[in-house]
């Protein structure tokens, strides 16, 4: 008896060491051996952080990988090298796939009401010069830089306050902080996790060198004005900038660091040897090596993509490119797959609430008129001609794969009912028609309609003349005006167009948890209502008040959120503005779903089949892990 | 002789300076500046944006000078060889042009021989076998390319390149020679590529070529030196050659300056169209994100290429033909 | 000695003491001809030069009529026959002759590649009609002129058929009416483009060559800096300028005037050569002797000297007014839709998609050669009548 415990004892035991001395079977990534090797890198054990990020590979699809490869994508601008940044969606906290927050960089972190937010580093964890990742970067940002004077003119930014109100930041040891407000502060973390995101620390070892605190102020300045800057802070901010990901001397935490001084047609970006991830059987996160831009004119990309000249690609890549791209898959060695864009909207026709004319003010804020307007678009026939049916015909509101998502949001005024929309024309007094058929406004104008649009694509303009024939059948004409998009946009600031077209809820797939702020009235560069937006933007300095009883009552819910303690209560919050916009169309919502090629290398492993396609939350690829896609070999690759 | 050349470029010199005044007025002219284009592109991609720190960058840049100054500064920046400052890339345009003028000039040059080395034969040709059918034929070709709008020959020229030889589309080179040092290789990479930018470019400049080549030595051909060589007794062929050629040259020299202004802006329009690493899509990038420095300094250089190429031509007409330095005058 | 007269002939009518100077009527025709009809002569030998011409005048006149042309009007949608190839017209069914018609289409779905295929329905034999009145398919009753609404057709589909002769685009818009349409606005622009630079060339041209001096040297330095400039670059800024507010019908009169503005230095340069060079001539001297006025001399005297090559440069920059809109519209500076113009046409061809898999949108192509082509052989032939000297 007592021997078979002692056997159980011992197999336990020697299942546990593997676990517990995990970081004894670790994989160091073949180009990185000749460093390690000849003395240039130390071994991987203390690359690492004590304690990794280990990912399982366990998701569907999903599979462990192996090291090597080049993945070759395509750009349009130089600019673009950001978005290695963004697809290696390296952050504090991040979404995962099922768009939860979860830690990455931090290993913990512990919120308490909301207000009260404590970081826990790993500690070990390294930039990828090799220097210690540590609270005093987040110290520098606090003190040297968001609360610098000449370095930022104007205060840290406005994602750090709450009603105005600066956080205390306490730095309790080299591994732990602490962020504390006296009223919740619910952007915080998806801040932090965004595609572009809010940075709150800094490799302080390496902009330490440009900050006048730590260095003689003349001489600094001196080599400032060498550099072509105006002064040490015009070469600091020149430096620190992690997002632009162009100073390839700026220490990263990002699994691919950018190693190409611009400008330059192609930019070749090198795994992260500090890199603080590993799969569960210890190889070195990123698998691949390397990864490499290459600039092309962005009208040209579908065609370079459709010849194989690109690994991973969906950016720049339209709807109406598949077809072009699925032809060629086989000639070309990739997959041609589909991803939904999950923006609340593809595409969606703004009335302009705010419009300086006073008969249509007075129309356009008429709740049946915008109802008629929608009921009289044949969703259907946009899908079918334009998307062979494959979108989805909704409403400007969250998609399906959404938690808060209910049909009735979906379908509110949505369906096709010229009939019912003639009765709501009707029922307004706009009954008297001229003689092409097109009703009259009071005053005797004939209805209509001037949308704007930035066209940009064929697809918004071939869209809007499905629509006006729709319209016709109901008596409103509908002339479109294309135009540039700052043109645009400054008209519909100065009330001066009547409806735009654009696209819907930027993030079509909230938690309750996430900013409900894209249904009210909060920023300018709302088109149905910029002038309240513009209002709330610049705390009633600018713009006009609201004066409108739903709307008034979605500013209130919005700011509601923001106090909410819980997400039971943050999610009754998110679907009474749902249903609020869902039952005043303020937007009509034309077409939602629609799908985005995403082209793969045929042994590109670990890319899902389907995925959502979003900014923000999504990354692109962020969210599926990027440093977790791998290169099989090319004899597997059919 | 040398009177005459002075004349010429110190002509030449307020030429230049109105122009860059005209460029500099152009490229003020759309509404807006840098900073609210590249503000609208960042909310138009959903990101926030803080309009005070673009007003600190305003003010860093000094825009917000009047416009009379900043035309100064740019204006007597060119002359040192400080082009301006590049928003779109964060650094001094001289940076961000670098390769891209280089490659520009070695496609038009290339098209220019290549016009030249296709037109001549043909012209000749055409000139010496009057109204037969190899002339008709060869005519009717050239008004082809002439009239074909050259950019949609572009892309179908490359999708049957990628379709028959495999080459990759778009840029002057395979992907992996693009920053890697000059080898045989590379250039071959860059010959396969170059053909069908050249071809496209050249084929209207060639059908304009040939027949102000065939149109003066037919001129030639008529008049009474050339029937009198023929008379006593010089072979035709020599004959040709000694005599009525060189009088037909001239317009080789003296079209440049019709010449070249049509293969930049060719080369300019292909370039977008292939993608190419030339002065053209850049061009357009930066006249569409308002980089105020670097369009007006592209057009700047376009403009100064031309005029040079201008007075290059002038300059060898001069020398080639007496009559010019005598009259003082190009008699076009 | 033999005292045979020596024959010779002798005339026996009378002598007439003018039959050195008189014409017959044939060469009288001839010397007092005006300049006008002996170019016109010239012309018709060149007998491409006259084919082009009466192409060209077709053509004009067709804009005219493009409704009646065109199967069907601008913006008839046919939402069933996506990118549709082109049909074929035959003349036999099952060998019997049935006179020129099209087979059905019979579309499906293919949803793997998202692409429509389209294939013959042999069994639906679609004659076409000529000559038809009456709205009886889609797309059949237009505006004319955008006045007058109308369905009168030269030739359509049958009853409730389709007539695709060059296919459809992504909206099921038949190309062969677009391209029909489209050159309403290709050729008027030509057409405007020209009218500008002409009287621009003219005036400016005129007034430097007659005043000389001061004028002259400023004329001068302006088209020098005109002409370095390459046009593309010149043209892609100035497009940039026009407010995008601006209708699309003032878009295309401002780029009108662009392309009309940038074009008058080579015309103003041929006037002002000509004009120095017969300032000098004697009956101009003669006319300022007697007291005509400087606008009378140029005006009557002067210009028509040179008139007729005034007019083969013109005819030959329409056809760069044509491929300059083409350009600019299709690099997406010029036009856009709504408005429909070759340009217009080709922009929207312009993506690898078409040229792989949906080639027969790139047909507009073809009308913009045949206009250049003939205006350019037109335009030769101008030339070639016009000069003197051969």
């Amino acid at each position: 008896m007592k021997r078979r415990y002692l056997k159980f004892a011992a197999i336990g035991l020697a299942l546990a060491m593997p676990a517990a001395a995990g970081a004894q079977m670790l994989v160091e990534p073949p180009s990185l051996a000749p460093l390690v090797e000849g003395g240039k890198l130390p071994p991987l054990a203390q690359r690492l952080p004590d304690t990794p990020v280990v990912l399982a590979m366990d998701q569907p699809g999903q599979s462990i990988g192996r090291h090597g490869g080049t993945l070759n994508t395509i750009m349009a601008r130089s600019k673009d090298v950001r978005l290695m940044v963004v697809y290696g969606y390296a952050r504090l906290v991040k979404f995962d796939r099922n768009l939860n927050l979860v830690p990455d960089i931090l290993e913990r972190i512990e919120v308490k009401d909301g207000k009260i937010f404590t970081f826990y580093l790993r500690p070990g964890h390294k930039w990828s010069d090799g220097q210690p990742f540590t609270t005093e970067d987040f110290r520098y940002y606090w003190e040297d830089v968001a609360n610098n004077d000449l370095l930022s003119p104007i205060g840290p930014s406005a994602l750090l306050r709450v009603d105005g109100e600066l956080p205390t930041v306490t730095f309790i040891d080299k591994t732990t902080l602490r962020y504390a407000w006296s009223k919740p502060n619910p952007a915080f973390l998806p801040a932090l996790a965004g595609a572009r995101p809010f940075y709150i620390y800094r490799p302080a070892h390496y902009l330490r060198k440009y900050h006048a605190r730590y260095n003689d102020t003349e001489k600094l300045n001196a080599k400032a004005k060498q550099k072509g800057q105006r002064s040490w802070a015009a070469l600091h901010n020149k430096y620190d900038h992690q997002y632009k990901n162009k100073n390839i001397e700026l220490p990263t935490l990002q699994p691919w660091v950018n190693t190409t001084e611009g400008p330059a047609e192609r930019f070749i970006f090198k795994r992260n040897p500090y890199y603080y991830k590993i799969d569960r059987n210890g190889l070195q996160l990123p698998y691949i090596d390397q990864v490499i831009f290459s600039i092309a004119s962005g009208k040209i990309i579908p065609a370079q993509v459709g010849t194989g000249q690109s690994d991973l690609q969906a950016r720049y890549l339209r709807f109406a490119n598949f077809t072009f791209l699925k032809a060629n898959e086989k000639k070309s060695r990739y997959q041609a797959r589909l991803w939904r864009i999950a923006k609340g909207s593809h595409l969606t026709l703004f009335p302009n609430l705010n419009v300086n004319d006073p008969v249509w003010r007075k129309l356009l804020r008429e709740v049946r008129f915008r109802r008629a307007l929608s009921l009289a678009v044949d969703r259907f026939e946009l899908n079918q001609v334009i998307y062979y049916g494959l979108a989805i015909e909704a409403q400007n509101t969250v998609l399906p794969e959404s938690t808060l998502f209910r049909k009735e949001y979906q379908k509110a005024w949505a369906k096709h009912d010229p009939s019912q929309a003639n009765r709501l024309l009707d029922s307004l007094g706009l009954d008297k028609r001229n003689d092409s058929g097109i009703r009259l406004l009071p005053d005797g104008r004939p209805i209509e309609i001037i949308v704007e649009s930035t066209g940009e694509s064929t697809e918004e303009a071939d869209i809007l003349e499905l629509v006006a024939d729709q319209w016709a059948k109901v008596g409103v004409k509908m002339l479109t005006k294309p135009s540039q998009r700052e043109v645009m946009r400054n008209r519909i600031y100065a009330g001066e167009t009547l409806m735009a077209i654009s696209s819907g809820l930027e993030n079509g797939v909230p938690t309750a948890d996430m900013d409900p702020s894209g249904l009210a009235p909060t920023e300018q560069v709302q088109y149905q209502w910029s002038k309240w937006g513009q209002y709330r933007e610049s705390n009633g300095r600018m713009g006009q008040p609201i004066d409108m009883a739903a709307p008034k009552r979605l500013a209130a819910l919005n700011a509601k959120w923001r106090l909410a303690t819980g997400t039971a209560q943050r999610r009754d919050i998110w679907h009474e503005m749902l249903a609020i916009n869902a039952d005043r169309v303020f937007t009509i919502g034309l077409i939602s779903g629609v799908l985005q090629p995403v082209v793969v290398r045929n042994n590109l492993r670990n890319v899902p089949v389907k995925g959502i396609y979003n900014w923000d939350p999504g990354a692109h690829f962020g969210i599926y892990g990027m440093d977790s896609f791998w290169f099989a070999p090319e004899a597997a690759a059919k | 002789m040398f009177n005459y050349i002075v004349r010429r470029i110190l002509v030449m010199i307020p030429t230049l300076i109105v122009i860059s005044a005209l460029v500099f007025i152009i490229i003020q002219l759309p509404p807006g500046d840098y900073f609210t284009t590249y503000m609208n592109e960042l909310q138009s991609r959903g990101e926030k944006v803080d309009a005070a720190k673009l007003e600190f960058l305003k003010q860093q840049y000094g825009f917000d000078k009047p416009m009379i100054e900043q035309y100064f500064v740019w204006a007597t920046g060119l002359l040192v060889g400080d082009f301006g400052y590049s928003f779109e890339f964060s650094r001094p345009v001289s940076e961000v042009v670098g390769d891209r003028l280089w490659l520009s000039f070695i496609v038009s040059f290339t098209t220019i021989l290549f016009t030249w080395m296709v037109s001549f034969p043909i012209g000749v040709y055409s000139a010496v076998r009057q109204y037969s059918v190899g002339d008709y034929t060869l005519t009717f070709f050239g008004f082809l390319g002439l009239a074909t709008p050259n950019f949609l020959l572009a892309l179908i020229l490359q999708w049957m390149a990628f379709s028959y030889f495999g080459t990759s589309i778009g840029g002057l080179m395979d992907p992996q020679y693009m920053d890697a040092a000059w080898s045989v290789d590379k250039m071959l990479s860059v010959l396969e590529h170059l053909w069908v930018p050249v071809l496209v470019i050249g084929t209207s400049g060639t059908a304009g070529m040939i027949r102000r080549l065939r149109a003066n030595l037919l001129d030639e051909l008529h008049k009474q030196y050339y029937i009198t060589a023929k008379a006593k007794g010089l072979p035709p062929g020599k004959a040709l050659i000694k005599y009525p050629l060189r009088m037909a040259l001239n317009p080789f020299i003296a079209d440049i300056g019709n010449l070249l202004p049509e293969v930049i802006s060719g080369a300019a329009i292909v370039s977008i169209v292939l993608s190419l690493p030339t002065t053209g899509p850049m061009l357009l990038n930066a006249l569409q994100s308002q980089d105020m420095y670097l369009a007006g300094s592209f057009l700047m250089f376009l403009a100064t290429l031309t005029v040079i190429g201008t007075l290059i031509s002038d300059l060898a007409l001069a020398v080639l033909d007496p009559r010019i330095r005598i009259g003082g005058g190009a008699a076009k | 000695m033999t005292d045979a007269p020596i024959e010779h002939y002798v005339n026996k009518a009378e002598f007439n003491p003018e039959s050195a100077v008189t014409l017959t009527p044939e060469q009288e025709r001839y010397y007092m001809a005006s300049q006008w009809r002996l170019m016109w002569w010239k012309l018709r030998r060149h007998r491409l030069a006259v084919i082009s011409g009466i192409f060209l005048a077709a053509i004009y006149l067709s804009i005219v009529i493009s409704e009646v042309l065109a199967p069907y009007n601008l913006h008839a949608r046919n939402t069933r026959y996506l990118y549709s190839p082109p049909q074929s017209v035959h003349l036999f069914d099952d060998g019997k002759f049935v006179g020129p018609f099209v087979y059905g289409i019979k579309a499906s779905l293919n949803l793997e590649r998202l692409q429509w295929t389209y294939s013959e329905d042999t069994s639906d034999v679609q004659k076409i009609r000529y000559l038809c009145v009456g709205d009886d398919y889609k797309g059949a009753s237009y505006l004319f002129w955008g006045l007058f609404p109308g369905s009168f057709h030269l030739f359509c589909p049958a009853k409730d058929g389709q007539l695709f002769l060059l296919g459809t685009d992504r909206l099921g818009r038949d190309v062969l009416s677009r391209i029909i349409y489209g050159a309403r606005i290709s050729l008027t622009i030509g057409l405007i483009g020209i009218g500008i630079s002409f009287t621009m060339g003219l005036t400016i041209g005129g007034l430097a060559g007659y005043y000389g001096g001061f004028i002259d040297a400023v004329v001068q330095r302006i088209i020098e800096v005109i002409r370095s400039f390459p046009s593309l670059p010149l043209w892609m800024a100035l497009s940039a300028i026009l407010p995008v507010t601006w209708s699309p019908i003032l878009v295309f009169a401002g780029i009108t005037v662009i392309l009309g503005m940038l074009d008058w230095p080579g015309l103003a340069r041929a006037v002002r050569s000509k004009l120095l060079a017969l300032r000098e001539e004697d009956f101009c001297t003669a006319a300022e002797l007697m007291g005509a006025k400087p606008s009378r001399i140029i005006g009557k005297h002067l210009l028509p000297s040179f008139m007729s090559h005034l007019i083969a440069s013109a005819t030959l920059s329409i056809p760069s007014m044509i491929l300059g809109e083409t350009a600019l519209s299709f690099l997406g500076l010029g036009l856009r839709p709504p408005i429909t113009s070759w340009g217009v046409l080709l922009n929207e061809a312009q993506n690898i998609s078409v040229v792989a898999l949906y080639p027969w949108l790139m047909y507009p192509v073809v009308p913009v050669i045949c206009i250049v082509l003939a205006f350019q052989f037109f335009g030769d032939g101008l030339r070639d009548a016009a000069d003197p000297y051969k």
